[in-house]
């Protein structure tokens, strides 16, 4: 792990986000429009494939979530609502709290949305589209289990673009209301110095780490979906 | 930008998006009008031609997938609102317009179609069925016309009761040792009615005047059960008739051919079950005969006649 101290003065910008995290956000951002588009069209074997790789890379960014750099890590977004409503009531009042990497609101909204997507894959293995194609799973359990995993699967994205909506408006009221570019950091990695906590130092971990996590997790989904078409 | 102002955009975006969503997936935009108060649920009457004829047609075919349990293509065929609210691709009835109609083109399609529906595996649409739901459209598609012209007559579905084995087993179980003893003894002569039933049928009339009095006498364990008894030929006499008249169970009773005479068919006179009788070759006479008549039995060859 390197440590990247802080230099507030002369340079404007401090790197906060790695490469992973990056890569992950935009990734899924894709992976989930094709999946949406993928089932509409019947493309079910794409929809095998981006739902496959979204698992995949929801479970690195579980890993990664652990072992990290600082602002990808769980503990370092994930507070008690005590603390994120007190953040709220901040921004309500006028406030602008720092914050390097999520805020308070914003890392419960990481979490839903790894969790609802992670429901949406794990339905999915279970899923059946009543015609050709039936998720790896569907073969493993009731004809009406299967059912039941498609119309939760159904339901589920229901509420992702619900919180797509959240995630979206939110982020346009930092851009519009508070002067706050959250989705330039996303690209480059790097927010103004004047957005970070002072003082503040951030540990990025190394590229190959996060490396070995992916082929860990890509195989273990290789893996599951190969058991699941077994049967 | 103030966040009155911001939140006033994303109103204004989000409710666009809702009105282009809401066009672009019928379904939903019929279920948004449906819900602010803007559109009425279409319904059917029960005495319809679609409730009658086209509803249960796609009740059996389609709903499994298409129904309350799974929403393929958000496709609701399970009521006469969903038909019509359409699918998630647009309408699938246009009324008058079969060429139109997605949902008779798909039913119309090869099976080797991969659009055919019902899908490969699954029992397509008969003819008959097809014509229906095609007489329909072009009627317009109503939810409220009785009569269709041209529509094939409706198949009648005859359903048999269902056979519970263990039920069966149960009723034959007091006699089923009986049963067994004296089918051992007349072989072919004692059957069970159906697979379904502990009632039996005496074909006695197999060993001709090898079965006589004693034999029939020897029935008499089984008497409650018998309802159809052939002793055609055979060598029974008056001298059964109380055996006959103790089977209370019989619906047909076969006697022709037999030396029985006006003393048995008196006796039968108690039998409430009994609804045919055959006398040819008896010596049984109209007189007597006349009271099963009279009670509405069909009488089979009177033995006047011989």
């Amino acid at each position: 792990m390197r440590n990247d101290p802080i230099v507030t003065d002369p340079v404007p910008h401090v790197r906060v986000w790695d490469l992973p995290t990056r890569l992950f956000h935009w990734s899924i951002v894709a992976l989930v429009f094709v999946s949406w588009l993928s089932a509409d069209q019947g493309l079910m074997t794409i929809h095998l494939w981006s739902g496959s790789a979204l698992l995949a890379l929801l479970l690195f960014r579980i890993g990664w979530g652990v072992v990290g750099s600082t602002t990808s890590r769980f503990r370092d977004f994930l507070h008690p609502p005590r603390k994120v409503a007190g953040y709220l009531k901040a921004m309500a009042g006028g406030e602008k709290p720092l914050h390097a990497g999520h805020n308070p609101a914003g890392g419960l909204m990481v979490v839903a949305l790894i969790a609802i997507l992670l429901a949406q894959a794990l339905t999915g293995l279970f899923a059946n589209d009543g015609l050709h194609f039936s998720g790896p799973f569907a073969n493993w359990v009731s004809e009406e289990t299967s059912v039941q995993a498609t119309t939760i699967h159904g339901a589920i994205f229901n509420v992702l673009l619900l919180l797509i909506w959240c995630h979206v408006v939110a982020v346009g009221f930092y851009l519009f209301v508070k002067g706050d570019n959250l989705v330039r950091p996303m690209f480059t990695g790097k927010k103004p110095h004047s957005h970070v906590p002072a003082g503040l130092t951030l540990n990025f971990t190394r590229l190959y780490v996060a490396l070995l996590l992916l082929v860990l997790t890509a195989g273990i989904v290789v893996w599951i979906v190969q058991q699941g078409a077994v049967l | 930008m103030s966040a009155l102002a911001y939140l006033g955009c994303v109103g204004l975006i989000t409710a666009l998006g809702v009105g282009l969503a809401m066009q672009l997936r019928p379904p939903f935009g019929h279920a948004v009008r449906q819900f602010v108060g803007l559109e009425t649920e279409p319904r059917a009457n029960t005495d319809s031609f679609y409730a009658v004829r086209v509803a249960p047609l796609l009740d059996s075919r389609c709903a499994g997938c298409h129904g309350a349990r799974m929403q393929k293509a958000q496709l609701r065929l399970d009521s006469f609102a969903g038909l019509m609210r359409g699918s998630r691709h647009g309408a699938v009835i246009e009324p008058g317009r079969i060429k139109d109609s997605e949902l008779f083109t798909r039913i119309s399609l090869p099976a080797s179609d991969d659009k055919a529906m019902p899908p490969s595996g699954k029992t397509p649409l008969t003819a008959d069925e097809m014509t229906v739901i095609r007489l329909w459209i072009a009627a317009g598609a109503s939810g409220v016309q009785r009569v269709v012209a041209g529509a094939p007559s409706p198949v009648r579905e005859i359903k048999l009761p269902e056979v519970d084995p263990r039920a069966v087993q149960k009723q034959r179980a007091p006699l089923a040792a009986a049963v067994t003893r004296l089918q051992s003894r007349f072989p072919g002569v004692i059957d069970y009615e159906s697979r379904s039933s502990a009632n039996l049928e005496i074909h006695a009339a197999l060993n001709g005047p090898a079965f006589g009095d004693a034999e029939l006498a020897a029935l008499l364990p089984l008497k409650d059960r018998i309802v159809w008894a052939d002793f055609s030929g055979t060598a029974i006499t008056d001298a059964s008739a109380s055996a006959l008249a103790a089977m209370t169970s019989l619906r047909t009773l076969r006697l022709s051919n037999t030396k029985v005479t006006d003393t048995t068919i008196r006796a039968l006179a108690p039998l409430k079950a009994l609804r045919s009788i055959t006398t040819a070759g008896t010596g049984a006479r109209e007189v007597a005969l006349a009271a099963l008549r009279q009670r509405g039995l069909a009488v089979y060859g009177g033995g006047d006649a011989q």
